[in-house]
């Protein structure tokens, strides 16, 4: 999976099926990215698909076409292969590429449950050994992530501790369409539960990645007062829930009638105060028990804000994320992460995000997921997002 | 345009969005400081602490990177970071001291730096990261504590505030607090958990291999050595870690020569740099010292790879845990000298009574070979150097025959000393009891030579018995008894004598082993008698003397043969109160006799044995009990063997009596060494033929020849001749032929008791005495 380092421009090529049978869904998408590729030979496959489909099977038929050419992806909340959105629970798209001016290297972890650190550490480790001894200037780790598995930001930690703060991460948490019961990341022709894959891309050239959320906070500065893993017991001493919901009906006159049948607050959130003033937003739904959970743990004694958005600043702050990521660059795709928790926002909405990002991204084709979790880490060990769009411009 | 009351809402919603920001800010430096605190204070390893607290501080600060360095010889080292990769140089080479680094280590504060000020204070390898701003922060204000730094590095162009380095510093210093307690709570932990694990070592060289395995563990160490200290030199004794070297490799070197010397010799604890195993970064080294007396008997070393200085805490607690190792040495010293002395002859540190035993029963039930030989050794001669030469230069000379028969022995062979002057060898490889007697040769040979002892040459033998045993078969009480019992017999038989037995003479010595405990009450319960036969003038058959014999009667077993019991009775020493008793029984009877018509001239004759001559008061004893009895000392004839004449005391008696008139006769003559010098030295005037020339001396042959030549040199010698028992008439005619006056035996008379001797002598005497037939003769008339 390695090349000689090649002043070439990069190839690639995406292809996209919504067709219910899952043998011509995988079939017709591979076949389509592959003839865009006009003859040039793709190094690295990647596949977003909806959990519906029988994953091995879509898998094996995508290959059936691609060959042994190594495969990463993993299931969605919908995806987009340029301007077109296939919505949650349709379809597959393929996005076929050759290495161009990169170096590429693959693994993958299982067990994040048990130990998201240990794999995180584990497949830093496995990822950077493909292409050593001869390492690139710059490098970059692409990851998909089980959506579903705890402690998402240990296995960014993990990650951290072994390749350092220059090796910046960027990818997706797998989604299942938004049932939460189970997702899965590809890796050649397994799909893969409490799993992680990642990609490692070598280059003389930095590859920056880009992260933004477009929300505001709605109120005043507090702090986390109690927690217990995922659960928020309270805030400035209150219980949470009612702070949390207190701040929705002072900021939205739509009060609560927003809330997801799954308890999702879609429309609010919690923001991270950041070291620079700016937030890391953090999603939060309501558990069986009538709880505030968030799905990474907040530490304790977080400075938080609550936070709201709308759909105008998200779908400008996606124009933003994807200018910023092609500006300067002699890029050939735009890779998005985008949270599903935007998709649910945008409503009605929801096909402009993938319009307006690949009108961002001028004639840079755009390739994206919709994501139980964005990863984005560029400058401290934080690097696990919600409810945000995160690219990369390959 | 604004409305008046619009400016209001301007200024408001301005204020409101101060306050609001203003808020934030502080929201986010309180929780900030919240969950750093929360860090330092939540349980976790000192490592796990250190990582926690530094990717919090890279969230906090919105820092690239968050490291601790150490200043090393003017480069700075990173001992923990956040965001550095793994392999990152800045942990192996470091990087030079810039000008804020320099300031916040000499200065003892914070300082902040920004790419600005052009100060090269960025490693090398963090060139692509595009750092832009750091700060730098003593982890201890006390110029007492070790050199590092709390360093922060951030991409974003941000420099760190005035309020940022506040707050950086405290926690810096809390962070280095937290981890010495938390280092310290480990140190004491494992020390709880295995400082007593170092008692049950009783054995030293297992004691410092675990000595070194806890005092690794205890210090958080990557290796750890015990280094033993023994005359001004120190060698590795034990080695526990990952370092490339053996512990012999340490070798022998003057403790001088060692950096952690000076202090430790004062008792203290040293610290410092040391060359790397690979790479280029210096280790990380403590030392204690292990004192005894206030003087270090080892040092404990502990070694952790790269720059990772030893707390002071770590450094206490291992002080505590070297006395702990001192006192587990002091222990393990004292039960290795009690285990010494329990199975040591402290003399001559050969094996004692015990250990042999033990060795014995030991290959005699589960050891891997079939037979096993024992020989015991008792030393001839030995009492006499003690008394002469003083205890000292009687202990040098059992050290002496230690060494001479340790040397003549094999490795196999067990050689332990049994108490006074009794060795004992327990023999590996052996096949049959001619091994045994060929071993027990080569000690007796290794005596041979004389010993050096105070410029004084001495010779000392030894007798020594020996027996086989079959693992099995046999027990060591059983194999020891017949040892011994086979070395008796070997001593009666003369110095340097071995005897070995198989079973019949074991059998039999265990006989002997009864009645020799029944013979030192004999005496007390009359069971002896005295018998007396006539030693007569050959051609008219009276009697001239008597040799007084003496019998023993068992009460169960009857008559015990002389030859059993007399051996014994030498072999216990009660020979000599026995023979004064036969001594006096003999004067008395002859006293009685003499008084008889035509007795007056009548002698007596005693049988002397060697242990008799060896007792220093025999001669006055002997003759006093004569003066007691009324007979002239020169009617007494004493009779001894060739053999009893050996060494200087024996002379010392024999000269006595000799002067006190007493005669001396060599009884059994011919059958042991015959040795004429020998004859030349000692006092006798009579010569008994031995009884077994007797036999043949009818006969043309061997025998005869031999008592013609006994005659004639007897003749030239002027010695008095008595052939013994003569059985036959023609043995009596062919004595008489030859010349030979005097003789005993059945053809004359047996031993009878001094009622029938004395009928005998009525009726003999009464026989006129020829006048010529034994005049001249001292044993057979008055002088």
């Amino acid at each position: 999976m390695t090349q000689q380092k090649l002043p070439v421009r990069l190839h690639t090529a995406s292809g996209s099926s919504v067709a219910q049978d899952t043998i011509e869904a995988g079939t017709a998408a591979a076949r389509q990215a592959m003839a865009g590729m006009d003859g040039h030979t793709p190094e690295l496959i990647i596949v977003y698909a909806t959990v519906r489909y029988d994953l091995p099977t879509l898998l094996g038929a995508i290959r059936a076409v691609t060959g042994d050419v190594p495969l990463v992806g993993e299931t969605s909340a919908g995806h987009f292969a340029g301007a077109e959105l296939l919505a949650p629970e349709t379809g597959v798209v393929v996005l076929a590429m050759t290495a161009g001016p990169y170096r590429l290297g693959i693994a993958s972890v299982q067990g994040l449950a048990a130990d998201g650190e240990a794999a995180g550490i584990t497949l830093a480790r496995q990822a950077r050994a493909t292409l050593e001894p001869d390492r690139s200037r710059h490098e970059t780790m692409l990851v998909f992530v089980d959506g579903l598995a705890p402690e998402q930001q240990a296995l960014v930690g993990g990650i951290h501790r072994v390749v350092g703060a220059a090796v910046p991460v960027v990818g997706g948490g797998a989604a299942d369409d938004r049932r939460l019961s189970q997702t899965f990341v590809f890796r050649d022709g397994e799909a893969l539960s409490d799993a992680a894959v990642a990609v490692w891309i070598g280059s003389d050239e930095p590859i920056p990645v880009v992260v933004g959320h477009g929300w505001h906070p709605i109120g005043l500065p507090l702090l986390v007062t109690k927690t217990d893993g995922q659960v928020v017991h309270e805030i400035a001493g209150r219980p949470a829930r009612d702070v949390f919901e207190d701040h929705i009906r002072q900021g939205n006159r739509e009060e609560l009638d927003r809330v997801r049948p799954g308890g999702y607050y879609s429309t609010h959130a919690f923001g991270l105060i950041e070291p620079d003033g700016t937030h890391l937003i953090r999603g939060v739904f309501m558990d069986g028990d009538q709880m505030i959970n968030t799905f990474a743990p907040l530490p304790v004694y977080s400075a938080i804000q609550i936070m709201s958005c709308d759909e105008d600043d998200l779908l400008s702050v996606s124009e933003d994320v994807a200018r910023r990521a092609v500006a300067g660059r002699d890029a050939s795709v735009l890779l998005v992460f985008s949270c599903i928790a935007r998709l649910d926002v945008l409503q009605s909405r929801g096909e402009e995000e993938a319009v307006r990002l690949q009108a961002a991204a001028g004639d840079v084709p755009t390739f994206g997921i919709y994501t139980y979790g964005e990863f984005a880490r560029t400058t401290s060990v934080a690097g696990y997002h919600n409810s945000t769009v995160a690219a990369v411009a390959l | 345009m604004i409305e008046p009351g619009q400016h209001d809402v301007v200024a408001l919603t301005e204020q409101l969005r101060e306050a609001t920001t203003a808020a934030r800010h502080a929201y986010r430096d309180t929780g900030r400081l919240i969950r750093l605190l929360t860090v330092l204070s939540s349980p976790a390893a000192p490592d796990e602490l250190l990582g926690r607290a530094l990717a919090g501080l890279s969230e906090a600060f919105d820092a690239d990177i968050v490291c601790v360095v150490s200043e090393v010889d003017d480069r700075f080292l990173v001992t923990a970071a956040s965001g550095l990769a793994e392999g990152d140089t800045s942990h192996v080479e470091g990087w030079a001291l810039g000008g804020a680094a320099a300031t916040a280590v000499r200065d003892r504060r914070p300082v902040a730096w920004d790419i600005e000020s052009g100060a090269r204070d960025v490693p090398p390898s963090l060139a692509g990261l595009g750092i832009r701003s750091g700060a730098f922060v003593p982890m201890s204000a006390s110029t007492e504590q070790s050199d590092e730094l709390l360093v922060l590095y951030r991409s974003t162009g941000e420099t760190f505030s005035g309020t940022d380095l506040h707050v950086l510093a405290s926690v810096a210093q809390r962070l280095r607090i937290a981890a010495e307690d938390r280092e310290r709570a480990v140190a004491i932990e494992r020390l709880a958990e295995s400082g007593h694990l170092l008692a049950p070592h009783l054995d030293s060289g297992s004691l410092v291999e675990t000595a070194a395995e806890l005092l690794k563990r205890l210090t958080m160490s990557d290796d750890a050595w015990v280094v033993g200290i023994s005359d001004g030199l120190a060698y590795g004794r034990a080695h526990h870690g990952t370092a490339p070297v053996a512990v012999d490799a340490i070798g022998e070197r003057p403790v001088a020569e060692l950096r952690a010397w000076n202090t430790a010799a004062r008792g203290e604890a040293w610290t410092g740099f040391a060359e790397p195993w690979d790479g280029s970064v210096p280790r990380t080294v403590l030392c204690v010292p292990v004192l005894r007396d206030s003087t270090p008997i080892a040092l404990l070393y502990a070694s952790r790879n790269g720059p990772r200085p030893f707390g002071v805490e770590v450094t206490e607690i291992a002080m505590i845990f070297a006395s702990y190792f001192s006192t587990a040495l002091e222990n393990a010293g004292l039960y290795r000298e009690l285990r010494h002395r329990a199975t040591q002859d402290p003399l001559t540190g050969l094996a004692n009574r015990e250990l042999a035993v033990q060795r014995l029963d030991h290959v005699l039930t589960a050891g891997s070979e079939p037979l096993t030989g024992l020989l015991f050794c008792d030393l001839d001669g030995f009492k006499a150097v003690n008394d002469r030469l003083g205890h000292e230069s009687g202990d040098e000379l059992l050290q002496q025959v230690a060494d001479r028969l340790q040397n003549a022995l094999r490795l196999k062979d067990l050689l332990a000393r049994f108490g006074g002057d009794e060795f004992v060898a327990v023999l590996g490889e052996i096949r049959s009891l001619d091994d045994v007697t060929e071993v027990g040769r080569r000690l007796i040979d290794a005596l041979r030579e004389p010993f050096e002892l105070g410029g004084e040459r001495v010779i000392v033998s030894a007798s020594i018995g020996g027996v086989l045993g079959a693992r099995g078969a046999t027990t060591a009480g059983t194999m020891l008894r017949d040892a011994d019992a086979a070395m008796y017999v070997a001593k009666s038989r003369g110095p340097g004598v071995v005897e070995v037995f198989d079973d019949a003479a074991s059998n039999r010595s265990l006989d002997r082993l009864s009645i020799r405990s029944e013979l030192l009450r004999a005496l007390d319960r009359n069971e002896f008698e005295v018998l007396y036969q006539p030693i007569v003038d050959l051609e008219s058959g009276r009697p001239t003397a008597f040799e007084a014999l003496l019998r023993w009667t068992h009460p169960e077993r009857g008559a015990i043969p002389p030859d059993v019991f007399i051996p014994l009775a030498e072999e216990t020493g009660e020979i000599v109160p026995i023979g004064t008793w036969v001594v006096e029984q003999a004067c008395q009877q002859l006293a009685t006799w003499q008084r008889m018509p035509g007795c007056d001239d009548l002698k007596i004759s005693v049988n002397l044995s060697a242990a008799q001559l060896w007792h220093g008061d025999t001669a006055d004893k002997v003759v006093s009990l004569m003066h007691e009895a009324g007979v002239a000392p020169g009617d007494v004839w004493l009779e001894v063997t060739e053999r009893s004449h050996a060494g200087d005391d024996v002379t010392a008696v024999t000269k006595r009596l000799r002067a006190n008139g007493v005669h001396f006769a060599l009884d059994d003559f011919g059958s042991s060494y015959s040795n004429l010098a020998y004859l030349k030295q000692f006092p006798a005037e009579c010569l008994k033929i031995d009884r077994s020339f007797i036999s043949g001396v009818a006969r043309e042959g061997t025998d005869r020849s031999i008592v013609r030549a006994i005659l004639a040199m007897a003749e030239s010698l002027n010695l008095d001749v008595v052939a013994e028992g003569v059985e036959q008439s023609d043995q009596r005619d062919s004595l008489i032929a030859l010349g030979c006056r005097l003789g005993q035996g059945y053809f004359f008379a047996p031993a009878m008791a001094g009622s029938e001797a004395t009928a005998l002598l009525r009726e003999r005497v009464a026989v006129p005495r020829p006048s010529t037939a034994v005049s001249g003769l001292r044993l057979a008339s008055r002088r």
